[in-house]
């Protein structure tokens, strides 16, 4: 049901349904300028993630000499980056907080997003422009209130914040984007639905956990991604919270790794792969919810 | 706030939808109310979550930066106040010229409120001004809650402070917190608030109680609320903008120095002078004879020369201000400038190749999206490999391929212009981007092309085939079908696309803070940059966050010159 309704969004997305009409005649020939252009553009997309493979297969004179290649793979170099960089830790604290970021965040914005596209209240349009116009606020400005803010809960609060986990996921666990999104989504479920869910008895809530999150499977599911990739990603405001590595997330982690491994090129470089690997793996089985949801909403997490 | 629910203003999408359900028509008056007001409150609590950490940590931030930005000190919350001090030696003289300024558009936009709000009370026949009196106690409302958090805020930073060692007990919170809270200063503007909240009550209620039920069914008090909270904002600018021009024509004539007033005066006409050439530029377009296009396009250059004689004072200014944080701003144009228009021609190229019939799109599609979606540091850190300094780095041993000397890339401070005129040693904002800085930008192309494809592609999508087939029925060919259709229906797609990147090389941090080396000597360091080392190394919290206020209106600027300059030109449907 939930592939049937259209996707939401600025610029009404057929990516993917885009594809013309085959004519059965090959065209590759016709189109070999347009190819060799497309190969290009290919080419320089993908040059420097085979070129970071390179290197971490390197060893330490082979990384350092400026060659292409491996003589012979050392694949031990990503145990001793693994051991180094100590990425254990890191991607147990990135997991960990990319878990809470995203459970919080599901549940608060589905219900503010609702609320958004189904009911009606008495300044519904000046709270939702407040909301859009957080969007507009560059993260420099945020961070000297929000780092208070934040040092300031923990001190008065029963629990830490600063180098714990709410610092890391509280202030991410709703976000105008997020919101947005899932309204869109919500406003394209026909009014019917409602109708006749009000006809059974049903409340705004009931029709929401029945009805609304069941058709918005896709929604979520983009917005889970997101949430995990900007949790993945999230360097500055981590630099700012984390004094210490309990909760540091994998991207400040690999950041510090840079500079302590020096010139160690190929320890970089595997470093960076497996910094990478999570987030391309996940990006290759889903990349159809991805591109979608990217040119829908027009945003990276 | 609940005035509005218990009078009973209905506005029409309410009515509409309320009439569909046939169980609710057969409901009396008070029933349907009373459904309404449930829903409401339910809608209330559905939002509550969302909107405490949005609040806090999206929107009061905006206030509290604004709060920090006239507290100086390092590492002190929240120090001690300077007014507008941290902009001064930031930006030195073009505070007085930006707070001048802020605070007539401020007011400007305000009547303009008005304005528009008299026009569509004029067409529907209502009466506009009895809505004045609630209008402006809503506003003075919001006000005096502005006034009640930044009077509270100090006392409630404190508390920490108090709560050391054995005192950090819930009670003690507890007690301090009421204590803070029921503090006389703030408290009274807390009491004025509630006092303005309950006039607004009373006077919407006579309002509605009084109007002519055949006319007036909408609700102006938005217009007067909103006037209100802005010109109360623009007396606080203007003030604070009086207060410190006060203490510094003081202090600059005893050292017998600069002219403040004047120099004000003198880059004030400047920018009238350019705005008004501007405005004879755009009229030449709709003139039809030679002659006159020609003379206001002399009339404009003549303007546009004025004008620069008159801003030429701006250096001098330039020059007393903070040298790291104009280059940043420098920096982060050239940023601006170096990736928009590549990755945006890239892009189109690469979108309208891939919007054919061929084999293979959704494989070259999920190729460009890589570098995008691809985690930043993790690509930022193979191209410091890449564009390294080292004889041996990638792009030197291609350029030794050719015989080219290897250049030091992201390690390079030298500005481009610099490099290519060896002789000649160019002054600092003459020499264009430093090389380092080249390498972000190339960074940024490459990160963000892909992106500008898939939003193309759906964009391209969006355009009817009828149009093309009709077109080649005509006998179009397809360069002019590229120029005459897919460009304007591409329009919007373009207009949204330029908005988001401005915003976002605006707002870039991430990878150029990890691109920064030491080698570059900050050449790299665009206005983001130099916020967080303001904040994060040097602790000076209000420095940090008058800077980042500062960069919150050169983004408010563009976004506005930015919809000022589509508006013409984009296409809807």
């Amino acid at each position: 049901m939930a592939d049937t309704l259209p996707r939401p969004g600025v610029v009404t997305a057929n990516v993917a349904t885009d594809r013309a009409p085959r004519t059965g005649r090959p065209r590759a020939l016709r189109h070999a300028g347009t190819y060799l252009v497309l190969m290009l553009g290919a080419g320089v997309a993908i040059v420097p993630f085979l070129y970071t493979v390179s290197v971490s297969l390197m060893n330490l004179t082979e990384a350092n000499g400026g060659a292409w290649l491996p003589s012979s793979p050392q694949w031990k170099n990503y145990i001793d980056a693994w051991n180094q960089a100590n990425f254990s830790l890191y991607f147990w604290n990135s997991i960990r907080i990319a878990a809470i970021t995203v459970a919080g965040e599901i549940v608060f914005c589905t219900l503010a997003a609702y609320a958004f596209a189904r009911m009606e209240f008495w300044g519904k349009n000046l709270l939702f422009s407040l909301l859009l116009a957080t969007l507009m606020l560059p993260e420099a400005i945020i961070w000297v209130p929000n780092f208070i803010t934040v040092s300031w809960l923990g001190r008065v609060g029963p629990i830490p914040w600063i180098n714990n986990w709410p610092a890391l996921t509280v202030p991410f666990m709703a976000s105008a984007f997020s919101i947005f999104l899932l309204r869109q989504f919500f406003m394209q479920v026909p009014n019917d639905l409602w109708d006749s869910a009000q006809i059974d008895g049903a409340g705004h809530l009931r029709y929401l956990i029945k009805i609304m999150i069941p058709l918005s499977k896709a929604a979520l599911m983009t917005l889970v991604l997101f949430g995990f990739i900007g949790a993945w990603n999230a360097l500055a405001w981590p630099i700012l919270v984390t004094t210490t590595p309990d909760w540091r997330p994998v991207t400040y982690g690999f950041f510090a790794f840079i500079d302590e491994a020096g010139a160690q090129f190929h320890l970089q470089m595997a470093g960076s792969v497996i910094t990478m690997a999570p987030v391309i793996v996940l990006y290759f089985f889903t990349q159809r919810t991805f591109i979608e949801g990217i040119a829908t909403s027009g945003l990276k997490g | 706030m609940s005035d509005a629910l218990l009078t009973g203003q209905e506005t029409p999408t309410t009515l509409a939808r309320q009439s569909t359900s046939s169980a609710e028509r057969r409901g009396l008056l008070s029933g349907r109310q009373g459904r309404r007001v449930r829903e409401a409150l339910l809608a209330y609590l559905f939002l509550l979550p969302a909107f405490l950490i949005v609040g806090l940590f999206g929107l009061f931030p905006l206030l509290f930066a604004a709060f920090m930005s006239t507290h100086r000190g390092l590492n002190k919350i929240p120090g001690a106040f300077t007014g507008l001090g941290n902009y001064v030696q930031a930006v030195s003289d073009f505070t007085y010229l930006l707070g001048f300024w802020g605070a007539v558009i401020l007011i400007f936009i305000a009547l303009r409120a008005i304005k528009r709000g008299v026009a569509a009370a004029k067409e529907k026949g209502d009466s506009f001004w009895r809505w004045l009196a609630p209008g402006m106690a809503f506003g003075v409302m919001v006000l005096a809650l502005l006034a009640w958090i930044i009077r509270l805020l100090p006392l409630l930073l404190d508390i920490p402070n108090q709560m050391r060692g054995a005192r950090n007990t819930p009670e003690n919170f507890r007690r301090l917190l009421n204590e803070a809270l029921t503090s006389p200063e703030p408290f009274q503007w807390l009491l004025l608030a509630a006092c303005s909240l309950l006039v607004g009550a009373a006077a919407t209620w006579l309002v509605v109680r009084s109007r002519n039920r055949r006319h007036g069914h909408e609700n102006y008090s938005g217009a007067f609320t909103l006037a209100t909270i802005l010109v109360g904002l623009a007396g606080i600018v203007g003030w604070m903008t009086w207060v410190e021009l006060q203490g510094n024509i003081t202090a600059s004539l005893a050292s017998g120095g600069l002219n403040i007033g004047a120099q004000m005066t003198l880059i004030s006409a400047g920018f009238v002078l350019l705005w008004l050439s501007w405005r004879l530029w755009q009229s030449a377009s709709h003139r039809s004879s030679m002659m006159s296009v020609g003379l206001r396009l002399g009339g404009a250059a003549a303007l546009i020369i004025g004008a620069w004689v008159l801003i030429a004072e701006a250096p001098r200014i330039i020059a007393q201000g903070d040298a790291k944080w104009w280059y940043a701003l420098l920096a982060t144009f050239y940023y601006s400038l170096g990736t928009i228009p590549p990755q945006l021609v890239v892009a189109l190229v690469l979108a309208v190749l891939l919007f054919q019939e061929i084999r293979g799109r959704g494989f070259f599609r999920v190729i460009y999206f890589l570098p995008y979606i691809a985690p930043f540091v993790g690509t930022a850190a193979v191209f410091k490999i890449i564009f390294s300094n080292r004889p041996t780095a990638p792009v030197n041993e291609i350029l030794g391929f050719f015989g080219i000397p290897p250049l030091g890339w992201i390690n390079e401070p030298q500005g481009i212009l610099n490099l290519l005129t060896p002789g000649v040693q160019l002054p600092v904002w003459a020499a264009g981007p430093s090389l380092a800085l080249v390498v972000i930008m190339i960074y940024g192309v490459w990160t963000f092309f892909g992106f500008n494809t898939v939003i193309f592609l759906a964009g391209l999508g969006n355009i009817p085939r009828e149009m093309y087939e009709a077109a080649a029925i005509d006998g179009a060919g397809r360069w002019p079908q590229f120029r005459y259709i897919t460009l304007p229906l591409l329009s919007p797609t373009m207009y949204f696309l330029t908005l988001y990147s401005v915003i976002g090389t605006f707002k870039a941090f991430n990878h150029i803070y990890v691109l920064r080396t030491g080698a570059a000597l900050g050449t790299t360091d665009t206005a983001s940059v130099v916020i967080f080392q303001t904040f994060q190394r040097d602790t000076r919290y209000g420095y940090a966050s008058a800077l980042a206020i500062l960069l919150l209106l050169v983004i408010i600027v563009l976004t506005v010159a930015n919809n000022r300059l589509a508006e013409k030109r984009v296409h809807y449907g």
